[in-house]
């Protein structure tokens, strides 16, 4: 017997022309073990992950499964070695019944007919392993979300998988629905099979794995035996050594007046916030994990996603139903995705620009609209051919610009700015920070999300750190290594 | 001319130099407004192949035949703006019909009648608007199922046979023709007047009031256009309610000029407007076209109808050709916006 059934060794993944997601990651699994995969965002989780299931391939390096180099061109590639991976959002069809999709793909069939009654055996049999509660007749839309990862489990156990690759099952799941998850996870992997689970919530790492790797930066740090670990190393091994202070600016100091006073405020998916402040000529950023919150928090405070609490706004009380009542009162949002959240990518840039502004008026005038427009976007040093060149056509930094002109036009007071670097290079990131900065010191407020720490670093007076919907603790990075806020990213307090 | 809109000038057609192929401004103009280049290429077509059609008499005429179709056309222009479609304009006309004929048969007098089919027009349109809005069903299935109903309740309403004996007030508007100017003996039809006032105001409406700005962004991005404080919901049902009116006034027009109401008229109205509207260069997934296409378009499509009664091919032919017609102006489009860099 071989000692693991799977082996990835030395992988590299470079995405043209500039991303290079892993250097060099390596991962056994051994039969029968709950194996982790621990990391930051951005450390190449997702595209090892994506490997293994045959979805990318690897640009340099090996695979084996059960001691057999493999080389897996697809998903399907990946299911006939015995790789069965079960995706966050769940690729169940929700209109067809449990039965239905333990068998897609492989469906039991005599001369293009299907044997129903086989099918029935070998999903009962599959669902029995699981220790199912509900019925194979069910269809999956009816199930709870915990259920609907229980039959993905099953289903991935009726193609005779080896390996079970699950990517972060908890986030959608409540306590006791991840217990049942667990249960399974455990009773499966006693059966033989591996399963490879991916979290960065380390409680769940120590309850469910037998051993964890790490990856940081694109390489594989290292394996622990999770019952052998303590929690600092684990997590110095997550955020590495890096002691020192990054770079910063220096900042003017913020006023003495709030802009915004979060007393309370609770929302979907967990989020509660409290005594959340931000003055007048602050930026104030958030650092979180990916799904911590942070977007859910900004668009609640936008009026766009539906949110209870006591919340001030220059220092009058804010209960935000709509993104109008947002606007009216001086608040913007730059969404996190600008192509389809903050832009109407085939209209003009001036008209763009001035979307939000032109509710003061009835009539409009495109030279007015024009006026408006020139002198923000030279603030801004956008670059752009004409006012009335389509937005598609510039650069994605230039557009971050039109959709910040969007609020500074209408003469926002509070910006709330989500993941605003994404996708922009490192020039446009500096640029628009400047510009953030800029703002703020004619007195905006701003609260900018990022998963980017060295960019909140560089540009916060405050950086909340956001952990499971709460906002858990408040740094200065002016007197803070980066490392204590990384760690209290993935353990949600200090360190 | 202040010196910032000359410099944006400038900027505007050193921004067009950048974009390849399409080099100078004539080429750009010729590529946005390409529906009046073929529009212009049929009226040259028709003109070698008949001395009568380029008379006032003739003109006056397409203008006369067009009118009902141009009316609705233009409500569903702004439908399309916002990426909706209505399929219930045909039905909503024939119905709008019959209540004025109906009302006009009791006694009612025609100021009052007409405004009320109006009314019912523009209030069955929001109607739809509001449920595709708030049930989020796509409006294609609740028009549609506008289209069987309301055709249905035309022939309830009407027995199923034409209303006549309508006073000749009402029915003398749409025979109607006014002199193009006080003392000239040259006649234009009063449906054609009101289609083109429609048509311009329409055109304005869009261009320059922040009701047109938004509902070009809502058809070019909703997201987008909420999360910049665009009341989405209204504008979409508005547009329907739009659509519901100019319907509405379309099948008054018909009724007045067929001296009857026929509850069988205004069949397939809603494809003749959608293909001037998309022939006329209006996008199917919303936020971009407008009003001067549209227009062109539907006077295109009159124009094309009188060329093939010219060379005598019967309507077969012409539904025929017609159809093929249309996918070519498309696919035209197309490959403009890909040129253009829009896709």
């Amino acid at each position: 017997m071989n000692d693991y059934v799977l082996d990835v060794s030395h992988v590299s993944k470079r995405f043209p022309p500039n991303v290079i997601a892993l250097v060099d990651a390596s991962l056994q699994v051994r039969p029968g073990e709950v194996h982790c995969l621990l990391g930051a965002n951005g450390a190449g989780k997702s595209t090892l992950l994506k490997i293994v299931a045959g979805a990318h391939r690897p640009d340099t390096g090996t695979m084996q499964i059960d001691g057999k180099p493999v080389d897996l061109r697809s998903p399907q590639d990946a299911s006939a070695a015995g790789i069965a991976m079960i995706y966050q959002e769940l690729d169940l069809i929700p209109q067809m019944t449990v039965e239905e999709n333990l068998l897609l793909g492989h469906t039991p069939r005599r001369f293009g007919i299907i044997s129903r009654g086989r099918r029935r055996t070998l999903a009962a049999a599959a669902l029995k392993r699981i220790g199912a509660t509900f019925p194979m007749t069910a269809r999956v839309e009816t199930l709870s979300i915990a259920n609907q990862q229980l039959a993905a489990i099953a289903r991935a156990l009726t193609g005779a998988a080896k390996v079970v690759v699950m990517d972060e099952p908890s986030a959608a799941l409540n306590e006791t629905e991840l217990e049942k998850v667990f249960e399974v996870i455990r009773e499966i992997s006693a059966a033989g099979v591996s399963v490879l689970y991916v979290s960065h919530r380390l409680n769940e790492i120590r309850e469910i794995g037998d051993r964890v790797t790490v990856l940081r930066a694109g390489k594989t740090v290292e394996t622990f035996d999770v019952a052998a670990v303590d929690e600092r190393t684990l997590v110095s091994a997550v955020v590495g050594e890096s002691h020192e202070l990054l770079e910063r600016g220096e900042h003017a100091p913020p006023r003495e007046a709030f802009a915004l006073r979060v007393k309370r405020l609770d929302g979907p998916a967990g989020l509660e916030i409290r005594d959340l402040e931000v003055r007048q000529g602050e930026v104030v950023g958030l650092a979180g994990l990916n799904g911590a919150g942070r977007t859910t928090l900004l668009k609640a405070l936008f009026g766009v996603q539906p949110s209870t609490g006591e919340i001030e706004l220059f220092g009058e009380p804010y209960r935000p139903k709509h993104a109008m009542d947002a606007i009216r009162r001086g608040v913007g949002l730059v969404p996190e995705n600008r192509k389809t959240e903050g832009l109407v990518l085939d209209a003009p840039i001036y008209r763009n620009a001035t979307l939000a502004h032109i509710r003061r008026y009835r009539w409009l005038s495109h030279r007015r609209m024009k006026t408006l427009t020139h002198p923000v976007l030279k603030q801004l040093q956008t670059k752009f051919g004409s006012l009335t060149q389509p937005v598609r056509q510039l650069s994605g930094g230039n557009q971050q610009k039109i959709v910040l002109a969007k609020w500074v036009i209408d003469g926002a007071k509070l910006l709330l700015l989500d993941e605003p670097s994404r996708g922009l290079d490192i020039g446009a990131k500096a640029d628009l920070y400047r510009l953030a900065r800029g703002l703020a010191e004619q007195g905006a407020a701003v609260l900018v999300a990022s998963s980017e720490l060295e960019e909140l670093y560089a540009n916060c007076n405050r950086i909340w750190v956001i952990h499971e919907g709460k906002n858990v603790v408040c740094f200065d990075p002016a007197v803070t290594p980066s490392l204590d806020i990384q760690q209290a990213t993935i353990i949600g307090r200090r360190a | 001319m202040d010196t910032t809109s000359k410099e944006l000038v400038r900027q505007g057609s050193d921004g067009g130099k950048k974009r390849g192929l399409i080099n100078s401004p004539l080429v750009e103009w010729a590529m946005r407004y390409n529906f009046i280049l073929i529009f212009l290429l049929a009226v040259g077509i028709a003109t070698s192949l008949s001395s009568d059609f380029l008379t006032f008499g003739n003109i006056a005429n397409l203008f006369q035949q067009a009118a009902a179709v141009g009316i609705v056309a233009i409500g569903m222009t702004f439908v399309i703006l916002t990426a909706n479609i209505d399929l219930s304009v045909g039905s909503l006309s024939a119905f709008a019909g019959i209540i004025v004929a109906l009302l006009l048969q009791g006694g009612m007098s025609g100021w009052l009648a007409a405004p009320l089919a109006l009314g019912v027009g523009l209030v069955a349109g929001a109607a739809m608007g509001a449920i595709s809005v708030y049930g989020k069903v796509p409006s294609f299935i609740i028009t549609l199922a506008g289209l069987v109903s309301l055709r249905g309740a035309t022939f309830l309403l009407s027995d199923g046979s034409p209303i006549g004996g309508l006073p000749s007030g009402f029915s003398s508007i749409g025979s109607a023709m006014v002199p193009i100017m006080p003392g000239s003996d040259l006649l234009f039809p009063v449906m054609g007047i009101i289609f083109l006032v429609i048509a311009v105001i329409a055109g304005l409406v869009l261009r320059y009031t922040v009701f047109g700005e938004y509902v070009l962004a809502t058809g070019g991005n909703i997201e987008a256009a909420r999360l910049s404080g665009v009341p989405v919901r209204a504008i979409s049902i508005a547009v329907f309610a739009i659509s519901g009116l100019l319907a509405a006034l379309g099948g008054v027009l018909l009724t007045s000029r067929l001296h009857i109401g026929q509850p069988t008229s205004a069949q397939g109205l809603e494809l003749d407007a959608i293909a001037a509207v998309v022939l006329g260069g209006t996008s199917l997934f919303g936020g971009r076209g407008g009003m001067l296409g549209t227009t062109v378009a539907v006077m295109l499509l009159q124009v094309l109808r009188n060329i093939f009664n010219l060379v005598g091919l019967g309507s077969f032919y012409q539904m025929t050709i017609t159809g093929v017609i249309i996918v070519l102006a498309i696919l035209l489009n197309r490959l403009i916006d890909h040129y253009a860099g829009r896709t």
